[in-house]
């Protein structure tokens, strides 16, 4: 039990008096960072990869839940397991590669062998080890996941077996899912090609940026420039963008425009109006989603979607595609995996289209994340502790914010714990709460 | 028409790698032709990188100096939060290995880099290094760069990188 910070003292959510706010030693305590690690990340759902990384019997990827290693195995019957990534033996990590396929996994100390479903197939010189009954007793596989699951392709594990369903914990957000798996009848794929980079700030800073509609205008002033010389000049060697012929994130835009969703065990969606256009590489299938989902599903899919599943996972499809995995490493350095996601069975045109928008907006040598990790690491030197404890980023929207959705979510059936609905120059940051909420939850064990 | 030596091609390098270190971005910019490739693939796994980067993601793939301009512009506008504190740059080039192709109307030339970067702004350095494969080509008698490709062996990006750090 940490006894220098209570609960009510990280996050001041009194909203019968219009307060929610965050104190800033989340962001950098040496003491709560490692709490996160166990009551966070260790100890509920996180996101660990997607069916399609090990597609084949034998297919294998590793990864990490909070600190602890992983390897997400396809063993040879063709089930996807999760295992610690650790030999019994010492405590080794078995497999050093980021992906490959193997039916068997060597230790590399002491050669204990382990097959692609985690069960212990080899202890070198085991009949002369003069073991004693103890050693006998013990379990020699791989140690499972408590809990692990599926949800269209999407893998989720939890070291804490103590936690609700998979289906309860995504909830609604199963229908945010939905509009990126449904745009294709063979679902999505990632596109050969990780990119992984690091900022040095905490990650929550990432959690929230995905979700930060008041920043576009401010943080990339300079990519918008280019986007809109290059709506000019309509020169043939630049990649067309998603977001030029779109004003949901311009304050001059009239009307509603976008808004933001929040959900039960810390989800999010900030999502924006964005037209069936050519601009995107989604449009060679317009026709054949709209008479396969309807019009409201299939214009759903073409809205700018941002989706944070509490709390590693996010989906981007903005200025493309993106899909991106959190792993905080220390309270001020965090690490991005990156790729991006595509509908599998797209066109050779549409797919080369997605590639280089992505790489133009996503890429941390590209135009548009540099501003956003660099600010990110500017927040972190505001992080310090000082006088005044309490930050002020949670408050836009506060008073727009309604329990339930609304008529524009109502059109996909989805049923938020609250909403907002934004004009141009309103960019919620109410639905930050979200995230705070869930974070409190999965603390409450160690915090008072 | 003359063929480029090994010499005139490693000389050629470190002036590009000079114009970085200096800052001088417009002479960088002149060094390459109007429809040069500049292709920095990404890593695929441990060990194999991108290979068609029209079915597989790259960290950069420009196909037009155009693109390289609006970097640049980028670079120096006041309001990029990345480009606000410019880091100091040192290009090492090493190992250049020159091949004429077409008959010597243009050349191929392998060699290897490191780039030191001193983020000012973070108080941080970093290294990033691997190899080019530049491609010559003579444009109204001087030698432009028609394709440069950029195989970066670091696997992890401190932040951001640029295309003056690479």
């Amino acid at each position: 039990m940490l006894k220098r910070f209570a609960l009510r003292d990280l996050v001041d959510d009194r909203p019968q008096d219009g307060v929610f706010r965050i104190n800033r030693a989340m962001f950098r305590d040496p003491e709560l960072f490692a709490l996160e690690m166990k009551y966070v990340f260790e100890g509920g759902w996180v996101f660990v990869g997607l069916a399609s990384q090990a597609g084949n019997p034998h297919d294998y990827f590793t990864g990490s839940i909070g600190r602890v290693p992983i390897v997400v195995s396809r063993d040879g019957k063709g089930e996807l397991r999760c295992f610690v990534n650790a030999c019994p033996h010492k405590g080794v990590r078995l497999v050093q590669k980021l992906c490959g396929n193997a039916s068997r996994h060597v230790c590399p100390y002491h050669a204990w062998t382990f097959d692609s479903a985690g069960v212990n197939r080899f202890i070198k010189w085991r009949s002369g080890g003069c073991y004693a009954a103890g050693f006998e007793q013990e379990n020699h596989d791989l140690a499972s996941v408590a809990r692990f699951g599926e949800y269209r392709g999407f893998l989720f594990a939890s070291l804490n077996p103590n936690v609700p369903s998979l289906e309860e914990f995504l909830g609604e957000t199963r229908k945010l899912l939905d509009l990126v798996v449904d745009k294709s009848p063979d679902g999505i794929e990632l596109v050969p090609g990780r990119v992984c980079f690091t900022y040095q700030a905490n990650w929550k800073m990432q959690l929230e940026n995905c979700a930060d509609q008041y920043h576009f205008t401010s943080t990339h002033p300079s990519y918008i420039r280019i986007l809109e010389q290059r709506a000019r000049e309509q020169a043939a060697e630049v990649v067309r963008s998603t977001l030029g012929g779109t004003s949901f994130w311009q304050e001059e835009a009239s009307g509603i425009v976008g808004g933001s969703c929040s959900f039960d065990h810390g989800h999010a969606l900030n999502w924006g109006i964005m037209p069936v256009s050519n601009d995107q590489p989604d449009f060679e299938r317009a026709e054949g989603l709209a008479r396969e989902h309807g019009v409201a599903k299939r214009n759903w899919m073409f809205n700018m979607r941002n989706v944070t599943i509490f709390p590693n996972l996010q989906i981007a499809e903005n200025a493309s595609s993106q899909m991106r995995v959190i792993r905080p490493i220390a309270p001020d350095l965090t690490e991005m995996q990156t790729w991006c996601i595509a509908p599998k069975g797209e066109s050779a045109r549409a797919r080369t289209l997605r590639i280089r928008q992505y790489e133009d907006f996503f890429n941390p040598t590209g135009m548009a994340t540099p501003d956003d990790t660099v600010c990110y690491e500017e927040a972190q030197y505001g992080m310090a502790e000082q006088e005044r404890p309490w930050l002020q980023g949670h408050a836009r929207g506060f008073a727009a914010s309604v329990a339930g959705g609304n008529n524009y979510v109502d059109l996909i059936d989805l049923k938020p714990a609250r909403s907002v609905l934004s004009n141009a120059s309103l960019a919620d940051e109410s639905l930050f709460a979200s995230y705070y909420r869930a974070w409190a939850a999965r603390m409450a064990e160690a915090l008072t | 028409m003359t063929a480029l030596g090994s010499a005139d091609a490693a000389a050629f390098l470190y002036r590009e790698a000079l114009l970085l270190d200096r800052g001088d971005y417009d002479a960088w910019l002149e060094l390459y032709t109007p429809d040069c490739l500049f292709w920095m693939p990404a890593w695929r796994d441990d060990g194999t990188q991108t290979e068609d980067p029209d079915r597989e993601l790259s960290l950069i793939f420009y196909r037009g100096r155009r693109n390289l301009e609006d970097r640049v512009q980028r670079i120096r506008s006041p309001v990029s939060a990345a480009s606000r504190v410019m880091p100091r740059v040192a290009h090492m080039i090493g190992n250049v290995l020159a091949e004429p192709v077409d008959g010597g109307t243009r050349v191929r030339i392998d060699s290897s880099f490191i780039v030191n970067v001193q983020d000012i702004r973070s108080h941080r350095t970093h290294a990033y290094f691997g190899r080019y494969e530049h491609e010559l080509r003579l444009e109204n008698g001087a030698w432009k760069i028609s394709q440069k490709i950029i195989r970066l062996m670091n696997d992890v990006v401190p932040t951001m990188v640029d295309v003056y750090g690479i």
